[in-house]
């Protein structure tokens, strides 16, 4: 199987373009076979105005696509993503800012319940 | 220039002029708003545009020439000398502007000064004499404008717009994800004005998106042929021969994009992806360190580095780089598995 990573790299980065990732933010790279992708994950700037509910749908379906894709690159053998702002939890792609403030929120709703009963 | 407003412009137009409402000090939706007019026939609110983008931002280079050669088809030569002669104040160096002002001399008579700037143009960007030859500037080893130059001047400022316009077209439209309309367009950016460089190289990011390598490298080329100092256009042909398994080329032109950008830390990491591919370790860490010179923060080049070391058996200085590695992030459990497993 073919495992040289220059080619690898340039199959990643030929990926992102087309999904129209805005990759300005993001590093990628093929270390024998593994590919990493680290940093912020956008998407396409023409996008941001769009309702925030329409983006994270968006964003999943993006980043299941963008896995799929980088998996089937002849000589990966795995994929590893390290975004600041999305993580993989049980086979779902979450908001990790999202996430954070929601376990803030809970929280906040404890220490207030913890007052009540007090 | 054609006249009749187009479909696709008009309604770019209205994007733009939107988009004006919420960012009124873009300079750059001035500039592209004056292209369009200029498209539109309205030269007034096109001068207008660029006026207000140059007040923006005063070293807004492109619409600095436009501007000029807008003066220069409404006829006013001597503002376009005026505004040309400010830049070149800012930019010496500057081969185009040179040339451009080379072609504001020669439509307004002024032979010898014209042939001045012609010859700085040359000196600035050694591609003008090819330029000159090809229009007919060039007679018996000299600068001598002969008839098929005076063609080229009467339709200079024109064939100037129209290529601009259909540049930025072109770089608009795939933007918006329009690649097949996005070709016909810098294709026409190019066909007007064969000889600058970025719009070969645009041309070549779209068929690069549009799967079409082969075109993509030929654009590419054309680029650099125009241009042998843009870097960046080596690193995408070293790309595109990745991407067809050509990997000699693709590192030939890679070390060529790295010895342009030295200070680029990627193009190192890349660089050091093609000497290890085959199999030149001592070389794939060397570009490694550089990268990591640069880049201190650049985990991909240090994970990198901490697998060839551990390939090589050298595992003290695996160790080393996976520790680091792991400082910055703790969360990495490919290297966490690779630092247990020489441990």
């Amino acid at each position: 199987m073919l495992k040289e990573d220059f080619v690898i790299f340039s199959n990643i980065r030929r990926i992102l373009i087309r999904t129209s990732i805005d990759y300005s933010k993001l590093d990628f790279g093929s270390i024998r076979g593994v590919v990493y992708l680290r940093g912020v994950f956008q998407l396409p700037r023409h996008l941001a105005g769009e309702d925030q509910e329409k983006v994270k749908e968006i964003s999943e379906k993006t980043l299941f696509s963008l896995e799929k894709k980088l998996r089937n690159i002849p000589g990966v053998s795995d994929v590893l993503f390290q975004f600041e702002n999305w993580r993989k939890e049980r086979g779902q792609w979450v908001p990790i800012e999202k996430k954070r403030k929601a376990e803030e929120m809970k929280e906040e709703e404890d220490e207030e319940k913890t007052r009540s009963d007090l | 220039m054609r006249r009749k407003p187009d479909q696709i412009y008009r309604k770019i137009l209205g994007e733009i002029e939107k988009a004006l409402e919420s960012h009124p000090n873009y300079a750059d939706l001035h500039h592209q708003l004056g292209l369009l007019f200029i498209a539109q026939g309205d030269r007034r609110k096109a001068e207008s545009h660029f006026i207000k983008a140059l007040r923006i931002n005063p070293n807004y280079q492109e619409a600095t020439f436009n501007l000029g050669c807008l003066y220069l088809e409404m006829g006013r030569g001597t503002e376009a000398e005026k505004i040309f002669l400010a830049e070149l104040k800012k930019s010496p160096k500057g081969g185009h502007l040179h040339h451009l002002l080379g072609m504001v001399y020669l439509k307004r008579g002024r032979k010898r000064e014209a042939l001045s700037q012609m010859r700085k143009a040359i000196q600035c960007c050694p591609y003008y004499v090819d330029f000159y030859k090809k229009n007919g500037f060039w007679k018996e080893g000299r600068l001598d404008p002969g008839v098929k130059a005076e063609e080229f001047l009467k339709r200079f400022p024109q064939n100037y717009h129209s290529a601009q316009l259909h540049h930025f077209v072109g770089i608009y439209l795939a933007q918006k994800g329009r690649p097949t309309q996005a070709v016909q367009e810098l294709k026409k950016a190019a066909k007007w004005n064969p000889d600058q460089f970025l719009f070969h190289a645009n041309l070549g990011a779209v068929y690069y998106f549009q799967g079409s390598y082969s075109k993509a490298i030929q654009e590419y080329q054309k680029a650099l042929k125009i241009n042998p100092l843009y870097g960046m256009g080596y690193a995408h042909l070293s790309y595109l021969y990745g991407l067809i398994g050509q990997t000699r080329k693709a590192l030939w032109n890679m070390k060529k994009a790295v010895s342009l950008n030295p200070n680029y830390a990627d193009l190192h990491y890349n660089l050091s992806l093609l000497y290890s591919d085959r199999k030149q370790y001592e070389k794939a860490i060397s570009e490694l360190k550089k990268a990591l010179h640069i880049n201190p923060q650049y985990i991909l080049a240090r994970v990198n580095l901490g697998v060839l070391y551990e390939e090589q058996k050298k595992y003290p200085l695996a160790k080393k780089e996976y520790k680091k590695v792991l400082q910055i992030n703790p969360d990495d459990e490919h290297v966490r598995k690779r630092l247990e497993r020489i441990s």
